[in-house]
This record gives structure tokens, C-alpha cells and sequence, in this order.
């Protein structure tokens, strides 16, 4: 039985002399998963790879006019380009000999003869695990903006009932200037992990928790249990954030600090703040942009209360 | 001499590898973690009342692949911010004492009851936050339970001076090793990377006056030491009370005349407790 195909519209390079290698690579994936352009030599595919990259590169290292490490490694000496996965091919005798991997920049090898759907599963892993690490939030390791908004549309295009909740943390700046933005991303850790473990407690129910970036996070929930859920997020979040101050600043419940116009202020200890968008029955979203911007001016009469606190969005409710 | 003990003894202490626990408390966690309808409040309760397992999740929390170490002080916090599955995975990884059970129990219960006693002398002191200093009560023992395991030999000999010379556990433990819990105590804390307050509690609590940063904390515990021996509830390895320090119950601004209260009320939470089975 065939594998489930993981990928949709991807775009592949394989660049080869090896006729055979071409079919069968391309016959691994329908063309709804992926398609390939095989290019025979490989320094004309290089100018097409840095204009238009494709989602998957595989090098032969059979090339006749350039060595498929090198093509590698021009590949992966580009932040543009480095994320782009590159799967090296190789014969049995390329791997006696010994080569350093750290200068070989390839992010999975194959080895001739190749059993189709070992090379499948492969190429299939190597891809999905380069969009993971692609789309990780350095800092909470949490799915990013990519994936963020895929899992959006996923929703959306389903047609399922979902509450997307946005949340951020008021005086988190006048924290970080005030401590130092190690002591600042030790709060966003805390409350990564608070937002993801107040999600997975609701077993077994849907549910997706996103790093947008800094102080902004995302969760997706079932409609009817996104209330409790905001509510214990913002418990929780109360409690533990003050052992983030120090003795004094926690005793008094303010930090003193410098406003964005450089003037001397009193801040209180941060709070977390949580706009709810839904797309149920009475009001579906039709794009993952829309609910951005639905999120957003909740957030405004969120971030009005100075204290953690959550605002439903009462419009389709 | 004195100190090369000192330095072989802090290795085999902070190489340890498991810290094991009673039975019964282990099983009540085990099947909680596996209750879906369990909650962390609950389950946060059950781990309170062990020294071990509380000490195993946050030096977990602490510890710096979470990203904020000495930041969390309560059991509560630290499932928060743990998570079921890895919470799931500490119980499942922690072995129990069957070898030690006998000889552990009452050090269990002296743990135990110098929690709850730490809670109410803090609440009675006006401190905020009583739940850290049970914590801080609760652990305040923990170098004795790393001890029989780490230092088996040193601990029958400490066990030993206690019975021979009728010395308490601390006094024999200087005589024996030429230093006391409260060393090993603060070895681990910081190992750990335990907040300071908790730190401060379970390496001060025979001299808080020397405690630098949290002196509440080193004296509530001491005076809970204390109250929890004046009731006999559990033991600390021998059979003696602490001499209360004067200067503890200043620190706290607490008189004399008001430990009759928080000795009336400590024996209403410990009638709560008492019927709790350890072993």
C-alpha cells in the first residue's frame, strides 16, 4: 500500500545525467504531491535554483561538470536559500571513501540502488522535518508564522467550528528594559509553556499552539471550550509571573521604568491579555487574514484593562 | 583530612541518580497521572505531601532546559509549567524504598508535618506566599534522605553516634562527616538550581540568623522543625527536639505567647494528615 502523501505542490529539482534515477524519482509521487525538473548538467540548474528555488533538491553526485557537494554547499552558503532540503545521491563505492559531513551540506543522502519506497519515505521525511525546523520559534521551539496561518486556513477550508485566541503580554517592554531580555525571554519560555499545557490538558480535542514571535502567541481550541481555557491561562499566568520579579519589585507590584518617549515611569507587574475570534455556523471565517484583523481590534479592548484578562469576540456569538 | 571528606562526600551526593520514595504516595500519584479526569490541583496536593517528588519537580522546573532556572518554588507552579506528559514520565521513572521503607517513614512524616507547620508559622508571621515555605519545610530534610542513599556507610555511622553517644541526628552528623544536612542540603539546592528562598530554608534552618538573603524563610523553618518535633509527629532520625532559637521567633516578630496559636492550629491540619498511611 502506498504511503499517504504528506506534501502537496511541492517542486522538486533533480539534477542528474541518470536517465533511470529521473523516471524513477518522478514516478515516486503523483504530480499533485510533487513534480520534478530534471536538469542532466549541473551548472546551468544553478542560476534557475537561486531564481526560482524549488522545495526539494537532489544532487547526483554522478554530475560530470560539478561535484554534487559543491552544489551543496553553494546551496546552503545563502540564508535565502539554506533552508531549501538537499538530498545528495551517491554509489555504494562514494561512501568508502571518508568525507567530513560538516563540509557536505546535504541534509539526507541516498545510495544507489535505490528501493523506491524507502527513497520515498526518505524524501518525504527529509521534507517535512526541514519544515518544521524551518517554522520553529528559536526561543519556544513553537510553530511560527508559517505554520501558523497554514493551520488557520486548514481550519477554515474545512469548515469546522474553531476559536482562535491571540494573546499578548502588557509591560512586557518596560520588563525586558528594565531586567535585561535574557530575564525577558525567560518570561516568554514561562508562558509558552503555560499556554501549550493549559491547551493539551483538555484531552483528546483539536487543538494547535503557535509563537508568532516576542510576546505574541496563538492557540486554536474547540469553540465551547476556549472560555475555561482562557480563564486558566490567565490564572496560572498570574500566579507564576511575579517570581519573575525581584523581591522588591514583586513586594510592591511595579517596576520602575522608561517609556517609549524616555520619560521615568511606574509600570505594573505584566499581565496577559487574550482577544477569542470564532468561526462557528452563525459567522465563518473565510481566510486566515480575516481573523487576523478581527483579533487584532479585540486585542485593542483587551489591552485596555490593565489586568490579564480575555475578550470574546461577541459578534457571531 | 576533614576536607577531603568534605569533597568526595559533595560528588557522591550530587551524582545522584534516583531518588526513591514510599510506596504508598508513589502509587497515588501513579494512578492520578494516569486518570484522565485527574486535574493538577489535585494531583499537586498528593506530591506536596513527598519530600522526593516534590523535590524531583522542581528540580525539573529549574533546571535549565525549561529555560528559567530558580524561578519556581511551588509544586503547583511547576506541573503548570511541567505539563502532564512530563510530570507522567517522573512518576513513572522514580523507583520506590522498599529496602529503607521501616527506617524512612518517620523522616516522611517529620517532612511532612514541618510543611504543614512551616505554612501556618509563615501565615502567622504575615508572610506572603505560606506556600513556598512549605516547601521549604518539606525539603528541609532532603540531605538526610540523599545521605542513606548516596553514603550508606556514613549514614549507619551518623545512625550509629545518635544511638551510642544519645546525640541528635545534626550533632552526630558533625561529629561523624565534620559537617551536617544543612551543607548537603545547600549542595543540592544549588545543583538543582532550587529558588533562593528554598535554598536558604532547607541550608539555615539550625542557624537562620546566618541565613544573607531569605532569614524568613531559614526561621520559619526552624521554628516548624521545632513544632513538629514538640508534637512527635514522624522523626528526624533521632529522638530529640531542636533547641528553638530565640532569634528565629525575633525574626519573625513572633512572641512566645503567639506559638500557643499557631500550635492550636497546626494541630488541627495535622489531624489531617495523621490518618495519612505512608508507608
Amino acid at each position: 500500500m502506498d504511503d499517504i502523501c504528506p506534501l502537496r505542490g511541492q517542486q522538486a529539482f533533480l539534477l542528474s545525467p541518470d536517465t533511470e534515477l529521473a523516471e524513477l524519482l518522478t514516478g515516486l509521487w503523483p504530480p499533485e504531491c510533487m513534480r520534478f525538473t530534471v536538469f542532466e548538467r549541473g551548472r546551468r540548474a544553478i542560476e534557475h535554483l537561486f531564481n526560482d528555488p524549488p522545495d526539494l533538491l537532489v544532487v547526483d553526485e554522478r554530475l560530470p561538470d560539478i561535484g554534487g557537494a559543491e552544489v551543496a554547499s553553494l546551496v546552503k552558503s545563502e540564508n535565502v536559500y539554506r533552508q531549501l532540503p538537499v538530498v545528495l545521491v551517491m554509489d555504494r563505492e562514494g561512501l568508502d571513501q571518508p568525507r567530513d559531513w560538516d563540509q557536505v551540506e546535504v541534509d539526507d543522502f541516498l545510495v544507489r540502488p535505490l528501493d523506491p519506497k524507502e527513497t520515498r519515505a526518505r524524501v518525504n521525511l527529509t521534507m517535512l522535518r526541514a519544515m518544521r525546523a524551518l517554522d520553529a520559534n528559536p526561543l519556544s521551539k513553537l510553530p511560527g508564522n508559517t505554520s501558523i496561518l497554514q493551520r488557520i486556513q486548514q481550519c477554515v477550508d474545512s469548515g469546522e467550528d474553531f476559536a482562535l485566541a491571540y494573546c499578548d503580554l502588557d509591560y512586557f517592554k518596560s520588563f525586558n528594559d528594565k531586567y535585561g531580555f535574557s530575564r525577558g525571554d525567560e518570561v516568554l519560555m514561562m508562558t509558552a509553556r503555560v499556554i501549550v499545557n493549559t491547551i493539551r490538558a483538555f484531552g483528546g480535542v483539536r487543538s494547535f499552539v503557535g509563537h508568532v514571535g516576542g510576546d505574541d502567541f496563538v492557540f486554536i481550541m474547540p469553540p465551547d471550550l476556549v472560555e475555561e481555557a482562557c480563564r486558566r491561562v490567565v490564572q496560572s499566568f498570574d500566579s507564576i509571573v511575579p517570581h519573575f520579579y525581584d523581591a522588591e519589585d514583586r513586594a510592591r507590584g511595579s517596576i520602575v521604568s522608561v517609556d517609549r518617549q524616555g520619560v521615568t515611569r511606574t509600570f505594573p507587574i505584566m499581565a496577559v491579555s487574550i482577544a477569542v475570534v470564532f468561526s462557528t455556523e452563525k459567522r465563518r471565517l473565510s481566510h486566515a487574514g480575516e481573523a487576523a484583523s478581527i483579533a487584532m481590534g479585540l486585542k485593542k479592548k483587551a489591552k485596555e484593562n490593565p489586568k490579564s484578562c480575555y475578550v470574546l469576540d461577541q459578534r457571531e456569538r | 583530612m576533614e576536607q577531603d571528606l568534605k569533597t568526595s562526600v559533595k560528588g557522591q551526593i550530587l551524582s545522584i541518580k534516583d531518588l526513591p520514595t514510599l510506596p504508598k504516595v508513589l502509587d497515588e500519584v501513579s494512578r492520578l497521572v494516569q486518570d484522565p479526569n485527574a486535574n493538577t490541583d489535585e494531583i499537586a496536593k498528593i506530591i506536596s505531601r513527598d519530600q522526593v517528588l516534590s523535590a524531583k519537580v522542581l528540580k525539573m522546573v529549574n533546571s535549565p532546559v525549561y529555560g528559567f532556572p530558580g524561578r519556581i518554588g511551588t509544586v503547583q507552579h511547576a506541573l503548570v509549567l511541567l505539563g502532564f506528559n512530563v510530570v507522567r514520565g517522573i512518576i513513572i521513572s522514580t523507583s520506590v524504598f522498599e529496602m529503607m521503607v521501616k527506617a524512612m517513614e518517620g523522616l516522611w512524616e517529620h517532612s511532612l508535618g514541618c510543611a504543614l507547620a512551616a505554612n501556618v508559622v509563615a501565615k502567622h508571621a504575615g508572610l506572603p506566599d505560606p506556600e513556598e515555605f512549605s516547601v521549604a519545610g518539606l525539603l528541609h530534610d532532603l540531605g538526610k534522605v540523599v545521605g542513606a542513599v548516596q553514603l550508606p556507610e556514613l549514614h549507619e555511622a551518623v545512625a550509629a553516634a545518635v544511638r551510642e553517644k544519645d546525640l541528635r541526628w545534626f550533632e552526630a552528623e558533625r561529629a561523624v562527616m565534620g559537617f551536617g544536612h544543612d551543607r548537603v542540603n545547600a549542595w543540592l539546592a544549588r545543583h538543582w538550581n532550587l529558588p533562593g528562598n528554598i535554598r536558604e530554608g532547607m541550608s539555615h534552618h539550625h542557624s537562620p540568623e546566618t541565613a544573607q538573603l531569605y532569614p524568613d524563610t531559614a526561621a520559619v523553618v526552624h521554628v516548624a522543625d521545632f513544632i513538629v518535633r514538640v508534637y512527635e509527629f514522624g522523626t528526624g532520625g533521632d529522638d530529640q527536639a531542636a533547641p528553638l532559637s530565640r532569634k528565629a521567633l525575633e525574626m519573625l516578630k513572633l512572641k512566645l505567647s503567639d506559638l500557643d496559636r499557631v500550635l492550636d492550629e497546626f494541630a488541627v491540619q495535622l489531624a489531617d494528615v495523621s490518618d495519612l498511611d505512608l508507608a
